[in-house]
């Protein structure tokens, strides 16, 4: 879902939809409303956060960056306020703060939400960007490299 | 800081919000001397648990000093059984540390998992096992900490009141030496009891037990909202008290994996109680042969406590709508001979309820220990 949302703000970004056609300003109100929505829909995910702390105790972002704002707690009081911010893409999703809130919050669909908003919105990382354009025209994340690199991956 | 990010930093547990001027995360004791010295207006951070506000910045000009970095677990000293630590270290990772020598540290507050060594000094935390373990000051050597003008000094037991329980106000604590107690083999006992005189009386013969660690009591309704009633024979349904007793040997009826279940839920109980709507916390501390009358007006008033009773702290929960009733409860603890705050600290929340006396003696430890008047300025006193 993210990755044809960061696709779509692509071509509208580039002025040019899936038909080939220019945007009209339509479509781009059209994402600028659904990236409104996602952002009041993360938000309402933190409705009941009491703001414990819990969660931090399990998030593997945390524990390495030891930074308040990379928990899952600061990303909880960030979306309570909608707002979007770069730290909202590191997540690893793994789940572990959900599985210690005492509230049983679903803070990873809060943030995925919050993640497609941003990209819908434009406000995506461009790493990411590059890495959709990279599997558009070369069929990989990495770009254009040597056939000999393709050669050399392997899966497990 | 970002000013969106700032927000984080102008919360805690307390759910208290205030304003920063900015944040700041050192990653050595001498970037904390640097910031310290050259900064107007100080609030030290560790865990963001507190209870009282201890750490929320006010009036957009206080510096959030985020010590959370400062994680390094230091030496160990297995004659002296200490090990020095960083303020910044979590709790449990301490505890998962000592585990390959068979050691921990014995104070264990509701918040171990995320609860910074830094943070459980100035707040001197009590937590379940005060019974035999008592507080954190009680096991600190000595502390470290940055004065105002940027010093570091270290301070030993004879000085540590000076900055332990004083929830940030007379200096920064940057690292510690904590004494070591050997990891025992736990079990534990959940037990329902009917009446309160009853309870009263259970407490005091486990107190005399020296096998017992912990003795933590849930109310009725607290136990009515974890799903402990079970119908009796008859098939009715009787409201009662539960207490939750730790054994330091297999005295206990639950053990391994029960025995964890039985703490996982005791730490959920208040975030719980939390997410319910009864989100003021409040900690009085009373005498035990007269904690009858408080148990008595808490349940009078729909208030739903636990607390540490081997150790005489409570803790009620108040709605919104039962907010009106803390001062009067405040008069009756005070009635009682008993502490407004137990374990939780003063902070922003009770600051209007310290008694004169104790007022000015603060304002000597602070106007000697900071003279500057920069750290946590506008809690406590």
């Amino acid at each position: 879902m993210i990755l044809l949302n960061v696709l779509r703000v692509i071509m509208v970004k580039n002025k040019i939809t899936e038909a080939g056609r220019p945007a009209d300003s339509r479509q781009v109100a059209g994402a600028k409303i659904e990236a409104d929505n996602l952002m009041e829909e993360a938000s309402e995910v933190f409705d009941s956060c009491i703001k414990c702390g819990m969660c931090k105790s399990l998030c593997p972002v945390f524990k390495v960056l030891k930074e308040e704002q990379v928990s899952p707690r600061g990303k909880a009081i960030i979306l309570s306020d909608k707002i979007m911010d770069k730290i909202l893409f590191e997540c690893t999703f793994c789940k572990g703060c959900e599985r210690n809130c005492p509230l049983d919050i679903k803070i990873c669909d809060g943030v995925k939400k919050a993640r497609e908003a941003m990209v819908l919105r434009g406000k995506g990382l461009k790493s990411n960007e590059e890495m959709m354009e990279n599997i558009r025209k070369y069929g990989t994340p990495f770009g254009k490299g040597d056939k000999k690199d393709l050669e050399k991956l392997y899966c497990c | 800081m970002n000013k969106n990010l700032l927000k984080i930093y102008e919360t805690d547990a307390s759910q208290l919000k205030g304003k920063a001027l900015d944040v700041v995360i050192p990653k050595t004791i001498l970037e904390v001397r640097n910031i310290v010295a050259k900064s107007r207006r100080i609030v030290p951070r560790g865990g963001g648990t507190g209870l009282a506000g201890g750490c929320v910045p006010q009036n957009g000009v206080d510096l959030v000093l985020d010590l959370s970095k400062l994680d390094i677990i230091g030496s160990y000293d297995k004659e002296r059984r200490t090990i020095e630590v960083g303020a910044g270290v979590i709790l449990d990772e301490l505890q998962a540390y000592l585990m390959l020598y068979r050691l921990e540290f014995p104070v264990k507050p509701a918040s171990h998992a995320i609860a910074t060594i830094g943070g459980m000094i100035a707040t001197d935390a009590v937590g379940s096992r005060a019974v035999k373990y008592g507080k954190t000051s009680n096991w600190v050597k000595w502390v470290e900490i940055v004065d105002g003008y940027g010093n570091l000094h270290r301070k030993g037991v004879t000085e540590l009141s000076d900055y332990s329980g004083m929830e940030g106000i007379t200096g920064v604590i940057v690292k510690a030496c904590l004494k070591l107690a050997p990891i025992r083999k736990r079990s534990a006992s959940l037990v329902k009891v009917e009446n309160f005189d009853e309870v009263v009386a259970i407490v005091h013969k486990l107190k005399r037990d020296s096998s017992v660690s912990m003795v933590e009591l849930l109310g009725k309704q607290v136990s009515e909202m974890l799903g402990l009633f079970e119908p009796d024979e008859s098939g009715e349904v009787k409201s009662a008290y539960h207490l939750i007793i730790e054994y330091e040997d297999d005295s206990g009826m639950l053990n391994g994996k029960e025995y964890a279940e039985l703490f996982e839920m005791r730490d959920k109980i208040g975030p719980m109680l939390s997410g319910g709507g009864y989100s003021r916390l409040e900690d009085p501390k009373i005498l035990l042969d007269k904690s009858d009358k408080l148990v008595s007006w808490f349940e009078e008033h729909g208030i739903p406590f636990f607390g540490h009773i081997g150790v005489g702290i409570f803790h009620p929960r108040f709605d919104h709508d039962q907010e009106k009733y803390i001062p009067e409860m405040i008069k009756l603890v005070k009635k009682l001979n008993g502490q407004i705050s137990g374990e939780h600290g003063i902070g922003i929340l009770k600051r209007k309820f310290v008694e004169i006396n104790d007022q000015k003696i603060l304002r000597n430890v602070k106007k000697r220990t900071d003279p500057e008047n920069k750290f946590n300025v506008g809690k406590v006193i």
